[in-house]
């Protein structure tokens, strides 16, 4: 039956003076700025042509990979095997190394002669950079960190979801009086799409003069190297938090890790402490992660932490405190003192990992019974 | 050299709590602070100053109260502090914001002499969004870079910083002027001394500034300047999630209780055959 579409005039004499006037309508299309590095395109741009697809989907509109760089042409048509509809691509040797003033620049005009409605961008450090500066010379809203998009089917607004505050709200936000709608999302909120190796689609080449920056140089860049799995991509991820007292506790949470095969991770409050690496800080300061397991030890269970495991499938807790507001929000939690739950619990894995799973599950089969009693 | 610092007043998430009966947010009574991650930023400044010479400036855009922000500033050791206050500000997106603070920075300029370096903590506890020091730097049309861990002045009127991404280090110059990102946790920042808070209020050295010093056209500031609009807020949705909890009889019970819920869990014994077991899919 199709509703009709409320599209709003903008009066140019209250807008900003320093705002271009233009209309909404005047922007169309759905874009995805993909970071492309040593030869491969970057993993967290692609996850964002999940929700590109969503939105194009909504608004009837193509979902375009935007890539900047050099010698990344070769890599195009591989974005639209994710899922794009076109390619624009900006190959130029001054792009070898990366400068958040000339790939913004860059940026900046492409969307000025093509005037996209969207423009989505992974949250990774780069683009959690050079990402506000964009926003910010076409004078358009932009909003970071959105876990979910919708699309207002009335106006066609897009719904810009995030939680704003202390981690606990969900704010909808959108501006309807701009384009493009800027968002990001931190890497790993969404998935990679599936990739359709058929999948075919328009590149096109754009010739920009790209004049060297000269405000800003690169003197040298080391590679650091990561000896094992970071959170982001591990299965299993043992965290601690402020419950662990120490810097010891979290040597106790790396045998875990390594009997049962994981990485460990922590809270804000750990890191703070000064017992463990920020690199390793989940939450909404630190890294969300989707790992199969997390096993949160000593970790009260506070909005911010939450909010970067909202996606493991499951929690399993241990803590002192039967109060703690994590036994409402994990699968399984024991009361208890880890230091001395812990050993044990490493000592009866390294047991059932020398037995077959069913002799495992017939060793402990007084607990299922206990389940059943308890339901 | 004249270094500004840019500093948020921002309620203390930590101390939001729920209320139980509800199940809704409590924002009355929860105390503000200054932005932590703001710390390293003032730090750094303090400490480029105390090499090379010159003065900081720490500026803030916030309603009043902002005043007791910009004092433990001052008690760290800044020159002066200066607060950007008016009804019209209020509401404001990072957009608006970052149009005040920029024209705060040209003001200063004309007040006092030349802009050297524009320091920004990485982001804020409050909202995370990590925006304004990039587009403070694009208002201003001055290069800026973020995560920066450690800085310092070449003679060439050129800052050197050290800024770690994902997975390099990397070594950047930056002509002045220049607007930094200080990376969260970078520096331990110093103590607050009475005494420089003392002197400081002795010596006048808080500011107040209205739109009427400003005279910013009211359409580019506050809500009318900000693109974005909070459409709407609901509750975080809950994530589903078991529940169960066990009070163990010591710690053997514990351990075999976790184990066992593991092995009766779909999900999690596929997982262990594979990790624990070794057993390729």
């Amino acid at each position: 039956m199709g509703c009709k579409v409320l599209s709003i005039r903008v009066e140019c004499d209250k807008l900003c003076p320093e705002w271009p006037c233009e209309q909404p309508e005047e922007f169309r299309d759905v874009w995805v700025l993909i970071e492309a590095s040593e030869d491969s395109l970057s993993e967290a741009s692609l996850q964002m042509l999940t929700p590109g697809r969503l939105i194009a989907n909504k608004l009837k509109e193509n979902l375009v990979g935007v890539l900047v760089g050099y010698n990344v042409s070769h890599l195009a048509e591989e974005i639209i095997r994710y899922g794009a509809d076109k390619v624009i691509v900006v190959d130029n040797p001054v792009l070898i190394t990366y400068n958040p003033r000339v790939y913004s620049d860059i940026v900046v005009r492409l969307a000025r002669k093509y005037k996209p409605s969207v423009i989505l961008v992974a949250a990774t450090r780069r683009g959690r950079e050079f990402t506000p500066n964009i926003a910010n010379a076409l004078r358009a809203g932009i909003t970071a960190d959105c876990t979910d998009f919708d699309v207002d089917e009335n106006t066609r607004d897009v719904l810009l979801i995030r939680p704003p505050f202390a981690a606990i709200l969900l704010a909808y936000i959108k501006t309807p009086f701009r384009r493009p709608q800027v968002g990001t999302a931190r890497p790993n909120v969404f998935p990679v799409p599936p990739k359709d190796e058929s999948r075919r689609g328009e590149v096109i080449y754009e010739n920009i003069i790209v004049e060297p920056e000269t405000k800003i140089r690169l003197v040298s860049k080391v590679k650091v190297e990561k000896k094992e799995l970071g959170v982001e991509k591990a299965e299993i991820v043992v965290s601690g938090g402020r419950g662990l007292g120490g810097p010891e506790g979290f040597k106790l949470l790396e045998r875990l890790a390594e009997v049962i095969g994981g990485t460990v991770g922590a809270s804000r409050k750990a890191v703070d402490a000064g017992w463990i690496s920020h690199e390793r800080q989940i939450g909404q300061t630190g890294k969300s992660i989707k790992p199969i397991l997390y096993i949160a030890v000593g970790i009260s269970g506070a909005a911010q932490h939450m909010l970067g495991v909202r996606e493991a499938q499951r929690i399993i807790a241990i803590n002192i405190d039967p109060e703690a507001p994590i036994i409402n929000q994990a699968d399984y939690t024991v009361i208890g003192d880890y230091r001395e739950i812990i050993p044990v619990l490493i000592d009866e894995l390294e047991k059932i990992r020398n037995m077959k799973m069913e002799e495992a599950i017939s060793y402990l089969k007084e607990y299922k019974a206990l389940v059943a009693a308890q339901s | 050299m004249r270094i500004i610092v840019g500093i948020k007043w921002v309620p203390n998430t930590q101390a939001v709590r729920f209320d139980p009966e509800t199940g809704t947010l409590i924002r009355r009574g929860v105390p503000s602070i200054v932005n932590p991650h703001d710390l390293p930023a003032i730090e750094l400044a303090l400490r480029l100053r105390d090499s090379a010479g010159g003065e900081v400036i720490a500026i803030s855009m916030a309603p009043p109260p902002a005043v007791k922000g910009l004092e433990l500033a001052l008690g760290m050791g800044v020159d002066l502090a200066i607060l950007v206050t008016d009804r019209v500000y209020a509401g404001a997106d990072t957009l608006a914001t970052s149009y005040v603070l920029s024209h705060t920075i040209r003001k200063i300029e004309r007040e006092y002499g030349s802009v050297d370096l524009v320091i920004f903590g990485q982001e804020t506890i409050d909202s995370s969004t990590a925006h304004i020091p990039a587009q403070v730097a694009s208002w201003l049309d001055w290069p800026y870079i973020y995560y920066v861990r450690e800085a310092r002045i070449l003679d060439n009127k050129v800052v050197r910083v050290v800024r770690e991404l994902e997975e390099y280090i990397e070594e950047y110059e930056l002509e002045t002027p220049a607007v930094l990102g200080v990376a969260m946790r970078s520096l331990k920042p110093r103590h607050v001394s009475l005494s420089n808070k003392i002197r400081a209020r002795f010596e006048k050295k808080l500011i107040i500034w209205s739109n009427n010093d400003l005279k910013l056209d009211t359409r580019c500031v506050g809500l009318k300047g900000s693109p974005t609009i909070v459409a709407k807020t609901i509750d975080m949705p809950e994530v589903p999630r078991r529940k169960e909890v066990y009070k163990p009889r010591d710690a053997r019970d514990a351990a075999r209780w976790i184990i066992s819920r593991m092995l009766e869990d779909e999900k999690l014994r596929e997982l262990l055959q594979r990790t624990l077991w070794g057993v390729k899919s």
